[in-house]
């Protein structure tokens, strides 16, 4: 069939005027920022005005798709929600897989760009081409499984549905942005940016296909690539528990963020097989070889590794089957588990060191409460009391005082997501520390340099020489910095980083499977130096709009006092913490090596270079 | 007369609905990327948690054979594969009289969607693609009654 359609058609969605303008996307920057993550930056440094208010109508939110998201490739059901996070006040962005993306392309639309605010609830209907903006009332007060059920049994069952839960509604600024009964654009409150458009969901259904450029060569690549990832044990593990599988593997090192990183071992009822009694099946996003998503048996989906542990061992909930519950109902609240779980530790903590009392809190306040985080969880959700305050997330250190922040185990303004005490891991410590969008371990993840690989093996991924003691401080700088780029690359793509080289194993697929991959699906020719240069750029575009929005520079690529002050109290990791020194030693390699200076500031040519691309 | 022949099966407690055949089928067949112009169909909802495979069964006595009114719809005899053509007007009977929901409307197109089993390309493409083993290819005698849910892990 001989269908022809642009690679990349935005759709900008003026919420104030009612109004939607179909743009392309030229194909001078297509090639420069790909899709998916890429693109989102370069469009929200185009369209955000400088220093807005996030949760103003001046906010700029992004839906955008990958370039090969919805195509053939393996695992290719992610998409990027992007726009200026609340949580953080700099830039905010969260991938999210399911089958919402797809749909979208389905329905002929590869971004939104949603402007100004609603006067009153609607949700945006694509489909074929036309985007309608629709009265949401009936569904705004609903959850996010009952707005996507209410949805179906009104429009039909053939869509697909993104949406925020009462979280984002009431501005809770770590609420999520939600698709099916579990996936979500967790972090940095993107929720909380629809919430403040008044746009409640978003609904595709798309009968139209995304041209392949060869159909034959596509299914011929696709049956290799899945045999050949489906090979590997790590996947075959992943797709067997899901995630919880490194549950065993941190709790063993001593590093499980426990107690709001007070202590780093915790009970083994959270180890995969524990969680495993709860699971009836296991389930695939859009596309996915993987299939690393739980049915659980109390009615949702669930539980990752991040959720077991932030809203298990870090608020000190034991019992396996709590924590599911817990899972389940933040889910369905529409609230950010990583920032949930961090922010209720850190008010136990708070409450246990006498900053907060039982009058603020409304409730005693201690780790292990079940009862007591689950009314808090409602709470937030509904900003209630002492959770109304708690929904502020960590614009509170404002008012509880500077000396509380050393308790937030956060970064820029943004609690770490990972389970995973960075203490002992230096060069996981600086991938969070560096992330541009807070504590975050998905922008590098770093683990792979300290398995037992040989040294030119890692010297030829890296492009120099690694030190694999995990505890050195030495060649980490590169390290990070060659995940980062990969991992910009992959999210521009719209593949999971489950398959992505260097996250779980160096055979994962990498940058030529990528240039092949988009060679097929969309006949454009990538070189593999194009490509990392695309990573560059983009992660360059993001530590720009940062710089803009919040003056982020060496100041702030820093990690909680926490890590650098107190050594781990337990097991093998036992006495270990960052040393001042060597992080700063870490910084100046990785500033070193994406040409930043030694304030961690872009180039003024690469500014320029940038800026020239805004205004085209 | 009744023809032993290789088919499509599914077992569903394998089936984590990633919709990879039915976008395969799409890719092969249309040359484009949707699982919605697949022949085969994943319908599932995270909600009321299923995954349903609805495809052709290359029915003994086709009751589309018999409802196509251009009569663009064939049984073979040598080899059972029941093809459509595109004389197709789209008139959608055959998509009313299948019990299995095994054929679709290409509304873009207005013709009925329907399953060759890939006969002029090999093995059928979605059993190939599938990740799972939760398509399989066949000649059975008598189709064993598939659990939808085995246990707690797939595959």
């Amino acid at each position: 069939m001989s269908e022809t359609r642009p690679l990349c058609i935005n759709a900008v969605v003026n919420l104030s005027d009612r109004t939607v303008e179909l743009i392309e996307t030229p194909e001078e920057v297509l090639r420069k920022f790909v899709g998916g993550r890429g693109l989102n930056m370069y469009y929200l440094y185009k369209y955000l005005k400088p220093q807005s208010d996030p949760l103003s109508p001046d906010n700029v939110l992004i839906i955008g798709t990958g370039l090969l998201t919805g195509t053939l490739a393996p695992n290719t059901g992610r998409h990027n929600v992007t726009c200026k996070s609340p949580e953080s006040g700099a830039l905010g962005d969260a991938n999210i897989g399911g089958f919402f993306g797809p749909e979208m392309r389905f329905a002929g639309i590869d971004r939104l760009i949603i402007l100004g605010k609603a006067d009153k609830p609607v949700y945006l209907y694509l489909e074929d081409g036309k985007i309608e903006i629709r009265d949401a009332t009936p569904y705004w007060g609903l959850t996010t499984n009952q707005t996507e059920i209410q949805l179906r049994r009104d429009l039909g069952s053939d869509i697909e549905v993104e949406c925020i839960g009462p979280a984002g509604e009431n501005l809770v600024r770590f609420a999520c942005t939600r698709s099916g009964v579990k996936n979500a654009a967790g972090r940095c409150g993107t929720g909380a940016v629809w919430g403040s458009k008044n746009l409640k969901a978003v609904v595709a259904r798309g009968t139209r296909g995304i041209p392949i450029h060869d159909p034959q060569g596509m299914l011929q690549k696709f049956i290799e690539l899945r045999d050949y990832i489906t090979k590997s044990k790590m996947i075959a593990t992943l797709g067997r528990v899901g995630t919880p599988l490194l549950y065993d593997v941190s709790n063993y090192l001593g590093a499980i963020r426990t107690h709001n990183s007070q202590q780093t071992v915790f009970f083994d009822t959270l180890n995969a097989e524990e969680v495993h009694k709860y699971v009836l099946k296991m389930l695939s996003c859009y596309g996915c070889v993987v299939h690393c998503r739980h049915r659980n048996s109390y009615g949702g989906e669930g539980p990752e590794y991040t959720t077991e542990v932030l809203l298990g061992a870090n608020i000190g909930v034991a019992d396996t089957g709590q924590m599911i519950d817990l899972n389940n109902i933040a889910n369905d609240l529409g609230l950010d588990v990583s920032s949930l779980g961090t922010y209720i530790a850190w008010a136990i903590e708070l409450f246990e060191r006498g900053y907060l009392d039982e009058k603020t809190a409304g409730r005693f306040l201690r780790f292990g409460d079940y009862e007591m985080s689950k009314e808090l969880i409602y709470d937030i959700a509904y900003r209630r009391g002492f959770g109304d305050m708690l929904a502020e997330g960590s614009l509170l250190v404002d008012k509880f005082g500077p000396e509380t922040a050393d308790f937030l185990i956060a970064v820029k303004g943004i609690p770490q997501s990972d389970p995973h005490d960075v203490r002992y891991l230096k060069a996981f410590a600086l991938g969070i520390a560096t992330s541009s969008r807070g504590a975050d371990h998905l922008r590098s993840r770093p683990t792979l340099e300290i398995l037992d690989l040989p040294a030119e093996f890692t010297r030829q991924i890296y492009g120099g020489p690694i030190d694999p003691n995990p505890t050195s401080y030495n060649t980490k700088g590169r390290v990070v910095t060659y995940t980062e780029t990969i991992l910009a690359v992959v999210d521009c793509v719209g593949i999971c980083k489950f398959i992505c080289h260097l996250w779980n194993s160096p055979h994962n697929l990498n940058y030529d499977h990528y240039r092949e991959l988009i060679k097929l699906a969309t006949g454009l020719e990538f070189s593999k130096e194009e490509l990392v240069e695309v990573g560059r750029r983009v992660v360059d575009q993001e530590r720009l709009i940062n710089y803009q929005e919040k003056g982020i520079t060496r100041k702030d690529d820093t990690l909680p006092a926490r890590y650098f002050d107190e050594p781990m109290p337990s097991a093998r990791a036992k006495g270990s913490h960052i040393d001042r020194q060597g992080f700063d030693k870490m910084l100046d390699e990785y500033y070193e090596l994406h040409g930043w200076d030694k304030e961690g500031m872009l180039p003024p040519e690469r500014v320029a270079e940038l800026n020239k691309l805004r205004d085209l | 007369m009744i023809v032993k022949q290789k088919q499509v099966y599914c077992r569903p407690a394998l089936c984590t609905a990633c919709r990879i055949c039915a976008n395969a089928c799409a890719v092969v067949h249309e040359g484009v990327a949707n699982p919605r112009l697949g022949r085969i169909t994943i319908r599932r909802n995270a909600f009321e948690r299923y995954e349903f495979q609805e495809l052709c069964r290359h029915c003994e006595e086709a009751p589309c054979v018999d409802a196509c009114m251009v009569g663009c719809i064939e049984k073979d005899d040598e080899t059972g594969i029941v093809t459509n053509d595109d004389r197709c007007v789209g008139c959608w009977m055959c998509v009313m009289v299948c019990p299995y929901g095994g054929i679709k409307r290409d509304v873009v197109k207005q013709m009925a969607i329907k399953c060759d089993q890939c006969k002029d390309i090999g093995d059928p493409v979605c059993v190939k693609v599938c990740p799972t083993g939760a398509l399989v290819y066949e000649e059975r005698e008598d189709a064993p009654e598939e659990p939808f849910f085995t246990g707690p892990t797939v595959a």
